[in-house]
């Protein structure tokens, strides 16, 4: 996974600039460079201050020990794929609270579908179906994200917020307020088998951030959505329909959050309603730190992932090194605010908008 | 009218029994005992639950059940509030807060309903005594969380043949259940476990994902790393995959508290060595056991322990054994 990233870290910044850059001088697209970059540069020194601390404190070494990068990665899927939907809400100027629960939802669905299913079909298609409905009903409370967005009008916090509740109340009472245990040994070890040391559900979520990386950069969707977040105004009156493209947006969310839930399900053994509630500060977190401004219009996926990483980095680490646990809270929100202070000093050294 | 509106939007249930009676006792009526949980999300009090229903069909007693999603005093009291604004005959509830808690059940006292705790306490839990500003509540009914803490090093330390490297893994400090647990378990281990070394605590918010991942961390720093000890059902779930994905099961023991049904199958594939069970269904049944007996005019015990049960691969599919696992 990691190796899958590093690769790509020297194409990335120059595709993803946002249409309304397109005209910017040279100096203006050096610093969205340098922004896009901040991310990848913050996790390298990181990793450096780890493998240095540890390599004093403790005679090791942090990063080259595959058993920690494997943890790290391992660690990082669950709040990356909620992360990838809502870079791309993020982008378009929304965000999406209910993600969190919508993952729990999708868990206990899929446990349940494939407890169904276990006795009437073979493993892996029992597997299938019940990745199928999860994925497809999570996308129901992204649906529902999308049309108060869309045609209600409901600011997206709210609206998102409200769903975060059902979400979290359909799940429970699906769960029955316990946890669903699955017992499928395909599904346990699509969660927690590895190809030549590498986890599968490392390997799905790379291909799954490759693909959401396309769909963002090399798409018109993904050129709308930067459209739209950057100026809402503008985008209609250049023919985007804003309505459909905000409802499909939500609704891939919904996806993947229902994905992650999944992959939950099946590293568990057990869909839990809980199961996303911790990862949703630590996905907005991850996109922040990725690079992507709360007012829209910016952002990528690979900013993403390396915000993902970075935290990621950061809460293993500080295990790794023997740290109080309190300092990882305080570590993650010194990140964040930093992050957030050199996009502001950024925008205002390029002469863009501070606010918007 | 209006004020009504309001409290049925808060606790619906409650209304349809004592709409209509009148204050006072008539001798044949039926009791209404609430039972106010510390969440309502999990799956220990919907078990408490059902032992109280259990309870209240053998006894003709209404129970009502309502509480907070999260084990959080400022959303719990609100709920207190509503519950003793509709006057049920008795209150039984698992506070959030040992101190927070103090005023707003003081409320209840005040009123006239007699309160009992289930699972948490008030105060330091003694209650009667004469002295304290909580010590109000009628009784305490409750596994004692130190003891379940001992149990699980005992069990943890005999798994891993008394000598080796373990940590605790739990969900946040400043949760009374938990703490203790830890604190027993701690407390085991330096009495008569001279050989195990404990680590670091590592604090997961309830978190599965960051629980294995945290075990792993301790694990990469500490190979030598012979046990952990999950605090709480998410805490060993965690902690259980983590040895897994790190190849570990069998080599780093796993002890679980609690026992919600999942831990049967983690357990049988040996991602849990052991899990301590309470016993939360016998907690609830005894909360509305002893709220009756108090309400017909007999005296009832201060304080009531119930126990735990030890469930490993050798036991979990003995039927004795399967009415410890928590169920709704």
């Amino acid at each position: 996974m990691k190796q899958i990233i590093t690769e790509n870290i020297p194409t990335a910044p120059s595709k993803h600039v946002a249409p309304q850059a397109d005209h910017a001088d040279g100096t203006r697209t050096v610093m969205r460079y340098v922004a896009d970059l901040r991310a990848w540069l913050f996790l390298a020194m990181l990793i450096l201050g780890f493998e240095v601390w540890s390599r004093f404190s403790f005679g090791g070494t942090f990063v080259l020990n595959p058993f920690n990068l494997q943890s790290i990665a391992i660690f990082a899927v669950a709040p990356l794929l909620l992360a990838m939907g809502q870079t791309f809400v993020i982008i378009a100027g929304g965000i999406d609270l209910s993600a969190g629960f919508v993952m729990g939802l999708a868990a206990v669905v899929a446990a349940h579908v494939i407890n169904w299913a276990n006795p009437i079909m073979p493993m892996p298609m029992a597997v299938l179906t019940g990745t199928i409905a999860a994925v497809m009903l999570a996308g129901v409370p992204g649906m529902v994200n999308g049309l108060l967005v869309s045609r209600l009008k409901v600011p997206p916090f709210i609206g998102t917020l409200g769903m975060f509740g059902v979400a979290r109340g359909v799940a429970f009472l699906l769960a029955g307020g316990t946890t669903v245990p699955v017992n499928n040994s395909f599904f346990a070890g699509l969660g927690n088998g590895r190809i030549l040391s590498v986890p599968y559900i490392v390997i799905l979520a790379a291909i799954f951030v490759l693909l959401m990386h396309y769909v963002l950069s090399y798409t018109r969707f993904g050129q709308h959505n930067y459209a739209i977040g950057a100026s809402a105004q503008a985008a209609r009156r250049a023919g985007i329909n804003i309505n459909s493209h905000l409802l499909r947006l939500y609704i891939l969310s919904g996806f993947c959050a229902g994905l992650a839930g999944v992959l939950y399900a099946a590293r568990f053994s057990a869909g839990a309603a809980q199961a996303g509630e911790p990862l949703l500060l630590d996905c907005v977190a991850a996109v922040v730190i990725g690079g992507a401004s709360l007012f829209g219009g910016s952002g990528t996926i690979l900013g993403t992932v390396a915000g993902a990483f970075v935290i990621a980095v950061i809460q293993y680490g500080l295990v790794f090194t023997n740290v109080a646990p309190f300092w990882q809270f305080i570590s993650v929100g010194v990140v964040i605010i930093i992050s957030v202070l050199i996009d502001q000093t950024q925008r205002r050294m390029s002469g863009g908008r501070i606010s918007e | 009218m209006c004020r009504r509106a309001i409290l049925a939007a808060a606790n619906a249930a409650i209304i349809s029994i004592t709409c209509g009676l009148s204050p006072a006792p008539a001798a044949d009526r039926k009791f209404t005992v609430a039972l106010i949980p510390g969440l309502t999300t999990d799956t220990f009090y919907t078990t408490m639950r059902r032992g109280a229903q259990i309870a209240a069909d053998a006894l003709g007693v209404e129970l009502v059940f309502q509480g907070a999603p999260d084990f959080n005093p400022v959303l719990q009291v609100p709920v207190l509030d509503a519950v003793i604004a509709r006057k049920p005959d008795a209150i039984l509830i698992a506070p959030t807060d040992v101190t927070q808690l103090v005023e707003p059940l003081r409320k209840a006292d005040d009123t006239g309903i007699p309160v009992i705790t289930v699972d948490t306490f008030i105060g330091t839990g003694m209650y009667q005594i004469g002295s304290g500003n909580a010590d109000f509540p009628l009784s305490s009914i409750a596994s004692d969380n130190v003891l379940g803490g001992r149990m699980a090093a005992r069990a943890l330390a005999d798994a891993i043949g008394g000598e080796g490297a373990v940590f605790v893994a739990n969900n946040k400090p400043g949760i009374s259940t938990t703490d203790q647990r830890e604190e027993g378990f701690k407390t085991e281990l330096a009495a008569h476990y001279p050989k195990v070394v404990v680590l670091e605590t590592q604090f997961n918010e309830n978190d599965a994902n960051k629980a294995a991942s945290q075990l792993q961390g301790v694990l990469a720093r500490h190979p030598e790393l012979k046990g952990v000890f999950g605090g709480n059902h998410f805490s060993a779930l965690g902690a259980a995959n983590g040895v897994q994905q790190a190849g570990k099961s069998g080599a780093v023991k796993v002890v679980a508290f609690d026992a919600p049904s999942g831990v049967v199958d983690d357990i049988d594939r040996g991602l849990i060595d052991v899990a301590i069970a309470q016993h939360p269904a016998e907690i609830g049944y005894y909360g509305v056991m002893s709220a009756y007996a108090h309400l017909t005019g007999q005296s009832i015990p201060v304080s009531i322990g119930t126990g735990f049960t030890v469930i490993n691969k050798s036991n979990v599919h003995d039927p004795s054994i399967a009415k410890y696992i928590y169920a709704d």
